[in-house]
C-alpha cells in the first residue's frame, strides 16, 4: 500500500516542473505555432511524479495528458491517433512507474521495519551480541553484553576484543576456528568483566561475509553461564563427596546395570570380594553362566526397592541388602545395592536368643514362684511354681492385676510398699498374704526387684505358709509354756506357804517341849526340830530359785565388810561342823565391798554348809578371801571325797545331783549351788570349782568390789 | 502389867499353839481373844482394844495385810506383829508398809516369838 507523501519541497518542485512543462507546451504550440507538441516534455515530469508519488502519479499524468491533448488541440496539428496513443502511453508509463516506485517504497519500509526489528532483538536480547571485524575490533555491542561485561557500547566499539578474554590468546583461537568452520557453537570460555571478574560464557559465532562472499567479520552471541558452571562444579563436588562417602562407608555399595555389568564397587566391597568393576556380576561373584535365581535385578529395575538378607556360604557371613533403582545421568536405570555385614549382629542375636532361652528355662523351672509385673501392675509372665502357688493357670494370670491376689488386709501395706519400692526406698523383701484361687491363704515373703532400665518388676515369692503355720504352732506352744511357767511359779509360791505352814507347829511345839523333857527325849525333840529346819531350808531354796527364774530378785546393795558376813555364817554353822568334828578356819583380810548382805550371807552359807555336809567327820574346811584390787576372790575348800571331773561343769546347774540313786548319800535337792551361781552372777561375779578325787574340792567365786553398773 | 494380845490366825493348830506359847509365859502376856480372819480381827480389835495383835497374813474373807491397814487406820498406835510362812521379802515389805510393827517368819520357836514381842514392846515404848 502506497504511502501518501506530504507535500514536500521535492513534490512542489516536481509539480512546478510538470506545470512548467505544460505551460511550455502551451507556449510553444499556441504562441510559437509549433506544429507538434513534444510529448517528451510530459514524460519527464510523469516519470518524476511516478517515482515520487507512486500510483498517484496517474493524476499528474492525467493532468499532463489533458494539457497535452488541449495543447495539441490548439496546435496546428490536428489531434490524431498518435496523440491519443501517446497520451495512453503516457498514462500507462505513469501508472507503471508509479506502481514500481510504490512497490519499491513499500519494500524499503519493510526492509527498515525488519532492520528495526532485528535491532530491537539485538538490543533487547538476553544474550550478548557483538560484532567483531576481521582485525578483532569490536563493531557492535548490545545491552546484554553491557550487562555482564560492565562495559558500555561506547567504551568498547573500536577497541580490540583481545583484552576481554582471561586468556589473551583466546581471541585468536576463536577467530581461527570461526574462519575454519564458518561457525562456532556453544564454545565455553572465560572473559573478564570491566571490574576484572571472570565470567563464564557460552559463545556461538558466525562469519559475516560481504556481497562477494569475502569474510568481513564475525557476529558473536554469548551467554553468561557462570551460575551454571558453578552449579556444575557443585554437582561435581557433591558427586565427589558422594563417592567419598561410598568409598569410606562401612556398608558396601555396589551398582550394577540392566545387563548385569558391575558399574561401581566401593572400597569395602572390593576389599571383601575383589575388584569386579566392569565384569558381569553373576560370573564375577558367583561363577555362574546366568543370573542368580534370587537376583533382584528385574524387580529393582522395574522400580521397586527390595530389602533382603543374604548369607554368603563362601564368606560365612550374613548381609542385610537394600537394593533400589538408581537413575543414571542419562536416565538409564541401574541397581544400587547397599551391603551391610550383619554377621556380628546375627551372632549377638543368636546369643541373645540363647541367653533368653536359658533364662526362660531357669525362670520356668526354678522352685521359686516368679512373676513379672508391668508398670500398670498387671502380670505379664508367670512360671509353673507361681501357677502352683496361686492355683490360677497361666492364661488366667496374664493380664490380671497382681494386687488382686493379695489378701484384703494386706492390700494397703503392699500398695505402699510397691510405691516406696519404685522410688527405691523400701527394703527388697515384703511379707504378705496371698489368696489362692481356692481361697486359701498363702503366707509369702516376696522380693520385688525392678528390672534395670525397664519399668517392670520381677517378684520372686517364697511360700512360707508352712513355716508360718509352724511358727503359729510354736507361738501357741510358747504361750502355753509361759502360761504353764506362770502357773508353776504361782503354784510354787502357794506350795511354799502351804509346805512351810505345817512346819510352824512342829518347830513351835518342839521348842515348847524341849525344856520340859529329860535328856534322852530332849535329843529326840532336837532331831525333830533339826529335820524340820532342814526341810524348811530346802523349801526356801526352791522358792528362791523360783523367784530368780521369775526375775523377782533384786539386789539391795550397801557397803559391808566381808569378814563380818563370813564370821556370822561360821557362827551359825559351827554347831553343825562341831557335830561332825570338823575344823573351820578362815583367812579373811578386812575388805569392804558393795554387795547385798543377805545374798552374800546365803552364798557363804550354802557353800560352807555344803562343805560340812559332804566332808567326812574330822575333815577340814578352809575359807580364804583374797583382795585382788578390782574384785575379791573367795574360796571354800574342803577335804571331802572330791567331785569327778565330768561333773564339775554341771554342779552349778539346777537340780543337778551327782548321785540320783536310792543309795545316795545325804544331800538336799542340789539347789544350793545354783542359788550361789545366780547370786554371784547378779553381783557381776563368776563362780567355779576345782576338785581332786579323794583329796577335796575348792569352790571359788569372785565379786566386784564396787557396785556394778547395772546391765539391762 | 500384862500385855493384852489379840491372836489372828486361821489355822486351828497355830491358834492353839500361839495361845499356849503366850500363856506359858504367864506374867507378861494375856490372850484376850482369837480372830479367824481379817474381818473378825478388825471387829474384835475395835471392841477389845488389845495392846498387841499377832496377825497371820494368809486368811479367808479378809487377808492380814488389809486387816493391818484397817486397824492402823482405826488406831495408829496399835501394835501389830505379822506372822506368816510367806518368806519372800516383798510380803514382809507389804506387811510393814501396811503398818505392821514386826514380822515373824513361820516356823518359829517360843524364843523367837517372845524375842520378837519384847522387841516390839520396847520399840513401841521408845517411840
Amino acid at each position: 500500500m502506497g504511502t501518501m507523501k506530504k507535500l514536500t519541497v521535492k513534490g512542489v518542485l516536481i509539480l512546478s516542473f510538470a506545470l512548467a512543462c505544460a505551460l511550455l507546451a502551451f507556449y510553444l504550440t499556441i504562441f510559437k505555432g509549433e506544429t507538434r507538441v513534444y510529448p517528451h516534455l510530459f514524460y519527464i515530469p510523469v516519470i518524476l511524479a511516478g517515482m515520487w508519488y507512486g500510483k498517484k502519479a496517474i493524476y499528474v499524468a492525467l493532468f499532463l495528458t489533458a494539457v497535452y491533448i488541449l495543447a495539441t488541440y490548439y496546435s496546428p496539428t490536428p489531434i490524431s491517433i498518435d496523440v491519443l496513443e501517446r497520451s495512453a502511453i503516457l498514462l500507462v508509463v505513469a501508472y507503471i512507474i508509479g506502481l514500481v516506485s510504490e512497490k519499491k517504497a513499500q519494500m524499503d519500509v519493510e526492509l527498515k521495519e525488519t532492520k528495526d526489528y532485528l535491532d530491537e532483538i539485538i538490543k533487547s536480547s538476553a544474550d550478548a551480541i557483538a560484532v567483531v571485524d576481521m582485525e578483532g575490533i569490536v563493531r557492535s555491542w548490545n545491552k546484554a553484553a553491557e550487562g555482564y561485561m560492565g562495559y558500555t557500547a561506547a567504551e568498547v566499539i573500536g577497541e580490540s576484543n583481545t583484552k576481554f578474554f582471561a586468556d589473551p590468546e583466546e581471541a585468536d583461537r576463536i577467530m581461527e576456528r570461526v574462519l575454519r568452520d564458518g561457525e562456532l557453537k556453544n564454545y565455553r570460555t572465560i572473559v573478564l568483566s570491566k571490574d576484572k571478574k571472570p565470567v563464564h560464557i557460552s559463545m556461538s559465532a558466525a562469519l559475516l561475509r560481504n556481497k562477494n562472499g569475502e569474510p568481513i567479520g564475525t557476529v558473536r552471541v554469548s551467554r553468561d553461564i557462570t551460575k551454571e558452571v558453578e552449579l556444575e562444579w557443585k554437582i561435581e563436588e557433591e558427586r565427589d563427596n558422594l563417592n567419598l562417602i561410598f568409598e569410606n562407608m562401612v556398608d558396601g555399595v555396589y551398582i550394577v546395570s540392566r545387563d548385569y555389568k558391575v558399574e561401581f564397587m566401593n572400597k569395602v566391597l572390593i576389599d571383601e570380594f575383589g575388584d569386579q568393576v566392569g565384569d558381569i556380576c553373576y560370573a564375577g561373584f558367583h561363577n555362574r553362566d546366568e543370573p542368580c535365581p534370587r537376583c533382584k535385578n528385574p524387580e529393582v529395575l522395574s522400580g521397586k526397592t527390595v530389602r533382603w538378607e543374604w548369607h554368603s556360604r563362601r564368606k560365612n557371613k550374613t548381609y542385610d541388602l537394600i537394593e533400589t533403582p538408581l537413575k543414571d545421568s542419562d536416565g538409564t536405570l541401574l541397581k544400587l545395592t547397599i551391603f551391610r555385614d550383619i554377621t556380628a549382629r546375627k551372632r549377638i542375636e543368636e546369643e541373645l536368643r540363647a541367653a533368653k532361652e536359658r533364662y526362660r528355662v531357669i525362670f520356668e523351672h526354678t522352685l521359686t514362684p516368679l512373676c513379672v509385673i508391668e508398670d500398670d501392675n498387671t502380670i505379664s509372665f508367670v512360671n509353673t511354681e507361681f501357677e502352683a502357688l496361686s492355683g490360677y493357670s497361666r492364661e488366667e494370670l496374664v493380664g490380671k492385676k497382681w494386687i488382686d491376689l493379695i489378701a484384703e488386709d494386706d492390700l494397703e501395706m503392699v500398695r505402699n510398699y510397691c510405691d516406696e519400692r519404685r522410688k527405691g526406698g523400701a527394703a527388697a523383701c515384703c511379707f504378705f498374704k496371698l489368696v489362692s484361687r481356692e481361697g486359701a491363704i498363702k503366707y509369702v515373703n516376696a522380693r520385688i526387684e525392678p528390672v534395670p532400665r525397664e519399668k517392670r518388676c520381677i517378684a520372686s515369692l517364697l511360700d512360707i505358709t508352712e513355716l508360718k503355720q509352724q511358727e503359729n504352732k510354736l507361738r501357741e506352744t510358747c504361750e502355753r509354756l509361759a502360761e504353764l511357767d506362770k502357773m508353776k511359779r504361782e503354784f510354787l509360791s502357794v506350795a511354799y506357804h502351804e509346805m512351810r505352814s505345817p512346819l510352824a507347829p512342829i518347830i513351835g511345839y518342839a521348842s515348847m517341849l524341849e525344856p520340859k523333857l529329860a535328856d534322852r527325849e530332849k535329843r529326840y525333840i532336837s532331831i525333830i526340830e533339826k529335820s524340820a529346819r532342814e526341810l524348811e531350808e530346802r523349801i526356801n531354796h526352791m522358792l528362791e530359785l523360783a523367784r530368780i527364774d521369775g526375775k523377782k530378785v533384786e539386789l539391795t546393795l550397801r557397803e559391808l565388810a566381808v569378814r563380818d558376813v563370813v564370821e556370822m555364817v561360821v557362827r551359825n554353822l559351827e554347831p553343825a561342823a562341831e557335830a561332825k568334828k570338823q575344823g573351820i578356819s578362815t583367812f579373811i583380810p578386812q575388805i569392804a565391798i558393795t554387795a547385798d548382805e543377805q545374798k552374800l550371807y546365803t552364798i557363804f552359807t550354802n557353800l560352807i554348809s555344803n562343805a560340812i555336809r559332804y566332808t567326812p567327820e574330822g575333815g577340814r574346811i578352809d575359807i580364804v578371801v583374797e583382795d585382788r584390787g578390782e574384785d575379791i576372790r573367795a574360796c571354800v575348800a574342803d577335804t571331802g571325797p572330791g567331785i569327778p571331773a565330768e561333773h564339775l561343769p554341771k554342779i552349778f546347774e539346777r537340780f543337778y545331783m551327782i548321785d540320783t540313786s536310792l543309795t545316795r548319800k545325804s544331800g538336799g535337792l542340789g539347789l544350793g549351788l545354783s542359788i550361789v551361781k545366780e547370786y554371784v552372777k547378779l553381783h557381776g561375779g563368776r563362780v567355779w570349782a576345782t576338785s581332786e578325787l579323794g583329796k577335796g574340792s575348792k569352790f571359788f567365786f569372785t565379786l566386784p568390789k564396787r557396785e556394778i553398773t547395772k546391765k539391762e | 502389867m500384862k500385855k493384852r494380845i489379840l491372836i489372828v490366825e486361821d489355822a486351828p493348830y497355830m491358834r492353839e499353839m500361839l495361845v499356849e506359847m503366850l500363856e506359858e509365859q504367864g506374867s507378861d502376856y494375856e490372850v484376850v481373844d482369837i480372830a479367824v480372819n481379817g474381818k473378825e480381827a478388825v471387829e474384835k480389835y475395835k471392841a477389845l482394844k488389845p495392846d498387841i495383835v499377832t496377825m497371820d497374813l494368809v486368811m479367808e474373807v479378809m487377808d492380814g495385810i488389809q486387816a493391818i491397814e484397817e486397824i492402823k487406820k482405826y488406831d495408829p498406835t496399835a501394835m501389830i506383829l505379822a506372822i506368816s510362812a510367806l518368806g519372800a521379802p516383798e510380803y514382809r515389805d507389804a506387811a510393814m508398809r501396811a503398818g505392821a510393827d514386826g514380822y515373824l517368819w513361820k516356823p518359829f520357836t517360843v524364843k523367837n516369838l517372845t524375842d520378837e514381842l519384847t522387841k516390839l514392846v520396847v520399840e513401841h515404848q521408845t517411840k
